[in-house]
C-alpha cells in the first residue's frame, strides 16, 4: 500500500471516528458540555447540560419550527411570572397582522428575538442580547414617536429607556403612569411603618417548658436527644402532629437519619414549587428534561429495534451526565463566601429541620454564604435596626426588615403567612420589589429613587439617595387639574 | 310522534346526512363572513357598554370603569372587553383577527398604521352609515380588511373619552363614529 493511500485511509479513518463521537453526543447520549455553543446566561447555567428544556424539536427540524418551539419553553418556566406582571409587551400584542412592518424591525412575538441564549459576549442584564436602544425601533417614528407625544421625552437619549424607575419592557406594575399620579406626595417613611402580613397571628405552639415536657411525654419520641426533642416540642410541626416518623421513617419501617427535599415538599409543596423558580431551587424544577435514555434515542433515529447489547453497551460508553439534583455553592456566579464553599443549597441549608429560628432562616442562613457588598453591609444598615428593636420589643411587630422581608416576600392566603421561596422574584428588575414590600413602608417616590441608587444598593440602604427621578413629577404635570389625579 | 314516525324521520335525516355536503359548505364572500364577525362583536361590546359600564358606572355609580381594573377594582372598559376578546380569538385561530382603530386614539398603539387602515378610517367617519372593504397585503400574506364605523352609543363612551388627558379629541357626542373596527380575513393564495 502507497504511503498516500495510507495516509488518505487514515484521515478517512480518525475523521469518521470524531464524526460518529459527536454524532453519538449530539444524537444519543453522552457528556456534551464541550459542544456548548457558548456559556449560558443568568441562571440557565445551573441547566445548561439538561439541553432538552429548552432545544425540544426533533433533529433536523427547520428555522421556523425550532423558533416556535424553542419559544414555547419559555413559557414552561416564565408564563406565570409574566402573566402576574401584566405584561406590557405580551406576544398577543404583536401577533395581529397589523404589526407587521414592526415584525421586521424587532419581532416582539418571539422570546428569542431579544433574549438570546448562549452568547456570553452580547449578554446583558436581564438576559438581554440586544443594544440598549431597542425602544427606539419602534416608538420613534411618526405618531408613535414619543419625543413628540410627550413633552418630558423630548431631549431624551435613546438608551435611557429603561432607566431605573422610568420603563420596563414587561413589568410595569410600579411605574404605570396613573400609579405614579396616585401614589404621588408620599412621604419617604408612613407614619406607621409596619410590614402588614408580618403581623398575622402565627399557629399556635408549646412555649413554655411544662407544656412542652408534657409533650413529649405524650408522644413516642426517642429519647436519645433531648435537645432536638425539646427544639421540636416546641414548633409549629409538634403543634401540627408531624412526629419524628413522619419525617425520618416516611414509608415502611425504615429510619432514615437524613431525609431528603422531597420529604419536606409532601406537605410544603407550594414552597417547592416557589422555591424551584429561583436561582437557589431550580435545579429541581419538575419540567427539566430528564438525561437522555439510549434506546428511546435509537428509536427516534430511525432503529426500532435495538438490540439489549449495543443498548447496553452504548449505556455505558456514552454515559449520560445526570443533571445534578441540587446547586451548591462552588458553582455560583455571584459573590459568595469563601468558607460556604461547597455547601449545597436544600431545604435545610436555612430552615433547622427541628427548631424554629426566624434569626436563621431570615439573615443568618442568607449571610453564612452571601458574600456581596450588599449583604456584608446588611448588620451595618438601618433595616436590621428595625429589626433589632422589633426583637428586643422596643418597635411594633412587623417593623423589623430582615433578609427574608424583601428578597423571600410574604403574602396572606386564607389567614395566614406564605412565603414565596423564590428569592429572585422581586429582583429583575428591582422595581419588582416595590409593591410587594417597599411601599409597606416607604413612599413610592422615596422607593424609586432608593432603588435607582446603586450604591445605596451597596450599602444596604444606609443613607438617603443622592439622585431623585423624575418620572412621579412628569406624571404628576399631565394631570390637569393636579387634584383630579388619573384619568378617570 | 309515533314510534314508526320516528323511525321514517331518522332514516330520512342518515339519508340526508349521507348525501354529499353540498348545503352545508357554501362558499360565503369574505364581505359576507366579515360582516356577520362585526355583527356578533358589536353586539357583545354594545351589551356590555350599555347594561354594565354606563348602567352601574354612569347611571348608578356603584362601581367605576378603569383601564387598572385590578388595582382600581373597577369594570374593565368596553375598549379591552373587545380587545381580550380580539387576543383570546388570536390564540385559538389565525383565519381571522380584529382590531379596533381610530383617528383620535387615547393609545397612539391603536392609531391606523397601515394605509389602508388610515384610507378606511377616514372613509367611515366621513361616511357614517358605510363600510369599507379592501385589500391589503402585511407579512407576505393578502388580507380583506374590512372597516366598520364604532359608534359612541351610550353617554359612557362620550364622557370619558371627553375627560381623558389623552385624548385628542374631547367633543364627541353620542351617536358620533369614534373609531372603527377592523376585521381582516387572509385571502387564499
Amino acid at each position: 500500500m502507497s504511503r498516500n493511500l495510507f495516509l488518505w485511509m487514515l484521515w478517512g479513518g480518525l475523521t469518521l471516528v470524531g464524526a460518529s463521537i459527536v454524532f453519538a453526543k449530539l444524537y444519543i447520549g453522552g457528556d456534551r458540555t464541550i459542544l456548548l455553543p457558548g456559556q449560558t446566561a443568568g441562571a440557565h447555567h445551573q441547566l445548561e447540560i439538561a439541553c432538552e428544556t429548552c432545544h425540544t424539536s426533533k433533529p433536523f427540524a427547520s428555522q421556523a419550527k425550532i423558533r416556535k418551539d424553542i419559544n414555547k419553553t419559555c413559557q414552561t418556566c416564565h408564563k406565570d411570572e409574566l402573566k402576574a406582571a401584566d405584561d406590557s409587551h405580551p406576544k398577543k400584542k404583536f401577533t395581529n397582522p397589523r404589526m407587521a412592518s414592526y415584525w421586521e424591525k424587532i419581532d416582539g412575538r418571539f422570546c428569542t428575538s431579544c433574549h438570546a441564549e448562549h452568547q456570553p459576549e452580547i449578554t446583558g442584564p436581564m438576559m438581554l442580547t440586544l443594544q440598549g436602544d431597542y425602544c427606539v425601533a419602534c416608538h420613534s417614528q411618526g405618531e408613535q414617536d414619543i419625543r413628540k407625544d410627550r413633552e418630558s421625552h423630548a431631549d431624551l437619549t435613546f438608551d435611557t429607556c429603561a432607566s431605573s424607575g422610568c420603563h420596563n419592557y414587561h413589568d410595569n406594575r410600579a411605574i404605570y403612569e396613573d400609579f405614579l399620579v396616585k401614589h404621588a406626595g408620599e412621604p419617604w417613611l408612613s407614619a406607621k411603618p409596619v410590614i402588614a402580613v408580618a403581623t398575622l397571628q402565627p399557629v399556635p405552639r408549646a412555649t413554655d417548658a411544662a407544656e412542652i415536657a408534657s409533650y413529649i411525654a405524650s408522644v413516642d419520641a426517642p429519647r436519645t436527644n433531648t435537645e432536638i426533642s425539646q427544639d421540636w416540642a416546641a414548633s409549629a410541626h409538634a403543634a401540627a402532629d408531624v412526629t419524628c416518623t413522619s419525617c425520618h421513617a416516611p414509608e415502611e419501617d425504615i429510619w432514615i437519619d437524613a431525609p431528603g427535599q422531597d420529604v419536606c415538599a409532601d406537605c410544603h409543596k407550594g414552597a417547592k414549587k416557589s422555591f424551584s423558580l429561583g436561582r437557589h431551587g431550580m435545579r429541581g424544577h419538575a419540567k427539566i428534561s430528564k438525561p437522555r435514555d439510549v434506546e428511546k434515542e435509537l428509536k427516534k433515529l430511525g432503529w426500532k429495534t435495538p438490540p439489549a447489547g449495543v443498548v447496553a453497551g452504548l449505556e455505558v460508553y456514552l454515559n449520560e451526565p445526570a443533571q445534578p439534583s441540587a446547586m451548591t455553592t462552588d458553582e455560583a456566579r455571584v459573590a459568595l463566601l469563601a468558607e460556604s464553599h461547597g455547601q449545597g443549597m436544600t431545604c435545610v441549608s436555612c430552615h433547622a429541620p427541628h427548631k424554629e429560628d426566624p434569626q436563621n432562616t431570615a439573615i443568618t442562613g442568607c449571610l453564612s454564604c452571601h458574600g456581596d457588598d450588599h449583604s456584608r453591609s446588611y448588620e451595618n444598615s438601618p433595616h436590621f435596626a428595625a429589626w433589632q428593636a422589633e426583637l428586643a420589643g422596643d418597635a411594633p411587630a412587623g417593623s423589623g426588615v430582615t433578609c427574608a422581608t424583601c428578597h423571600l416576600p410574604q403574602t396572606e392566603r386564607k389567614g395566614a403567612a406564605v412565603t414565596n421561596h423564590n428569592q429572585n422574584d422581586t429582583l429583575r428588575p428591582n422595581e419588582k420589589m416595590i409593591r410587594p414590600v417597599c411601599m409597606n413602608c416607604h413612599g413610592l417616590e422615596f422607593a424609586i429613587d432608593a432603588l435607582a441608587d446603586p450604591a445605596l444598593i451597596s450599602n444596604n440602604f444606609s443613607g438617603q439617595p443622592i439622585r431623585h427621578v423624575e418620572s412621579i413629577d412628569w406624571a404628576i404635570k399631565r394631570v390637569e387639574p393636579p387634584e383630579q389625579g388619573a384619568n378617570q | 310522534m309515533t314510534k314508526l314516525a320516528k323511525k321514517i324521520k331518522a332514516a330520512m335525516l342518515c339519508g340526508a346526512m349521507a348525501m354529499p355536503a353540498a348545503t352545508a359548505s357554501a362558499e360565503m364572500a369574505y364581505q359576507d363572513v366579515s360582516d356577520l364577525l362585526h355583527l356578533v362583536m358589536s353586539s357583545d361590546r354594545t351589551v356590555y357598554t350599555r347594561m354594565i359600564v354606563n348602567r352601574l358606572a354612569v347611571k348608578e355609580k356603584v362601581i367605576t370603569a378603569s383601564e387598572h381594573f385590578e388595582d382600581d377594582k373597577a369594570l374593565v372598559l368596553p375598549a379591552q372587553m373587545f380587545r381580550f376578546g380580539a387576543e383570546m380569538v388570536a390564540e385559538e385561530t389565525d383565519a381571522f383577527s380584529y382590531s379596533l382603530l381610530s383617528l383620535w386614539p387615547i393609545n397612539k398603539q391603536n392609531a391606523p398604521s397601515t394605509d389602508l387602515e388610515k384610507e378606511g378610517l377616514q372613509y367611515i367617519a366621513d361616511n357614517p352609515g358605510e363600510n369599507f372593504y379592501g385589500e391589503e397585503e402585511l407579512g407576505g400574506v393578502t388580507y380583506f380588511t374590512a372597516f366598520y364605523a364604532d359608534v359612541a352609543v351610550a353617554e359612557a363612551c362620550t364622557s370619558c373619552h371627553n375627560k381623558h388627558k389623552d385624548s385628542p379629541k374631547t367633543d364627541f357626542e353620542g351617536g358620533d363614529v369614534m373609531g372603527g373596527v377592523v376585521i381582516r380575513i387572509p385571502m387564499d393564495g
